[in-house]
């Protein structure tokens, strides 16, 4: 399996949310990770964007994923920097309890405040979890896509998902969709959620080389009929970008959808990652390898979780 | 838990006989429970007693999760003159006996070893029906025992056009291997 330098191969994590010392290795390109309610799934993806951000970015990430970023644009103009600061700092403590970001200090807060001033995105470490995106990301990797001349690229890969859309552009700051039949451009907001979570997917993917994307309930507002070009998608681009994906999910059929285009791919590079509880109540992992991961969907085993 | 088999057609054979044991209600399990998910195909005898088989390594972390907490493993003993190194009873018990050692595995270990093989076995049960005659007649006009010695055809030929759950498994041929599996599901799942 040849990986990439900026990928996270294992993590150790003590003393976070629901862990109190755990170890996991081995994980590859792609990992989707399942479990039970309430094992940890999110926090473990949290657990693993901190470590690597090692930044108040990584917390307010976090916090702007849990709300409506959009909102959060308008709460910004409207207050003001410094409410938000507080407010990041207040749910900060809430958020922090371990040794992963122990040693977040005021620098770092004004590190953050600084590119909030500048109003840049610039991590290559992607934390998301809802299925809207702020109009800013939209246009930040947009921009790349357009420098780098795919937005063609773009248009193509939405078709598989919708053919009555035959472009994607960023017209004024706001991302809209061209309808094929009357060749008029709409918001994107008036498509439904599957449709912009795919977008932001692939913009997502294809902007960003070499970077690290986290994101949470990856099947949510997909319908079950289109998970396979969701993988197919996640799996090529990713590949092609150089980019690790961790994602969570509760859904039997996008499992098994992810070992089923894994296979088709003949994507080695993937792990499926099983979260449980020992006796002692304490979280453990299994990462099963892409060899093992087929064999087990293929046994129709359960991996959700023990 | 775990059930450790050889092949596809002893899982088949095993879920077969486990589903008949929930129906019967001698083994309680949640609906939403198949039995595909206690069973680890091996890919054969003697993946099945070869202690670095990459299997073993995940079962191993399965383990170490306590993720399980039984193990039986069932397969054929086959014929000596097959095999002289696990071949037979006694020389697969033997076998078994090193993987046990070389395993080091801390949970409850269980083993059932079918006399010849799989097929051997079901044939027993099926001795007393009336058509029995007629295939065993046709087996012997064919000449097949010959050609296949230790596969009996019978028993193929049988399961070809009986499902599994036609065999009758109140045949005191069934007991001792349904006492170890509903020992295995009794109380904790693990």
């Amino acid at each position: 399996m040849e990986q990439q330098k900026h990928f996270i191969k294992d993590i150790e994590i003590k003393n976070f949310k629901c862990f109190k010392d755990f170890k996991a290795d081995g994980f590859g390109r792609v990992n989707l990770i399942g479990g039970k309610n309430n094992v940890g799934k999110t926090a473990f993806m949290e657990a693993c964007y901190i470590n690597r951000q090692y930044t108040s970015q990584a917390i307010a990430d976090i916090i702007f994923s849990r709300y409506l970023i959009n909102l959060f644009d308008e709460l910004l103009k409207e207050v003001g920097i410094k409410y938000i600061l507080n407010f990041i700092n207040h749910k900060a403590k809430d958020i922090v309890g371990g040794e992963v970001i122990s040693n977040l200090g005021i620098s770092e807060i004004k590190y953050f405040e600084n590119e909030l001033k500048n109003e840049k995105i610039l991590s290559n470490i992607i934390y998301f979890d809802t299925n809207i995106q702020s109009n800013k990301r939209y246009d930040e990797w947009y921009s790349i896509i357009i420098e780098n001349g795919i937005e063609d690229n773009v248009d193509k890969l939405i078709q598989i998902f919708d053919t009555n859309i035959d472009k994607f552009r960023i017209i004024k700051s706001q991302p809209k969709c061209r309808k094929k039949d009357d060749k008029k451009y709409y918001n994107l907001n008036e498509f439904g959620d599957g449709i912009a979570k795919i977008i932001s997917f692939i913009c997502l993917l294809l902007a960003k080389k070499k970077s690290i994307v986290f994101i949470d309930e990856i099947e949510n507002g997909i319908h079950y009929t289109n998970l396979d070009e969701l993988w197919r998608i996640i799996l090529t681009i990713s590949k092609e970008q150089n980019v690790q994906v961790f994602a969570t999910t509760h859904s039997d059929e996008c499992i098994e959808s992810y070992a089923r285009v894994a296979k088709s791919l003949e994507d080695e590079e993937i792990t499926f990652i099983e979260l449980g509880k020992n006796k002692k109540d304490e979280i453990r992992a299994m990462v099963y390898p892409y060899e093992w991961f087929i064999d087990e969907i293929e046994q129709n085993h359960e991996v959700r979780g023990w | 838990m775990v059930i450790i088999v050889e092949g596809k057609d002893d899982k088949s054979f095993i879920v077969a006989l486990l589903n008949d044991l929930r129906k019967n209600g001698e083994i309680v399990l949640q609906d939403n429970i198949n039995f595909d998910n206690y069973i680890e195909v091996m890919g054969g005898k003697s993946k099945l007693l070869d202690s670095k088989h990459t299997k073993y390594k995940k079962i191993q972390l399965k383990i170490d999760n306590d993720n399980i907490q039984k193990v039986l493993f069932i397969f054929d003993c086959d014929f000596k003159e097959d095999d002289n190194i696990c071949g037979g009873m006694e020389k697969s018990l033997e076998c078994f006996s090193n993987l046990k050692k070389e395993l080091n595995w801390n949970i409850a270990i269980n083993v059932y070893v079918f006399n010849k093989n799989l097929d051997y076995f079901l044939m027993d049960t099926i001795k007393d029906k009336d058509c029995y005659q007629d295939f065993k007649g046709l087996i012997n006009c064919l000449d097949i025992e010959k050609l296949k010695p230790n596969k009996k055809p019978i028993a193929n030929l049988y399961r070809d056009l009986y499902p599994y759950p036609e065999f009758d498994f109140k045949d005191d041929n069934f007991e001792d291997i349904k006492q170890k599996l509903k020992n295995l599901f009794k109380e904790d799942n693990g």
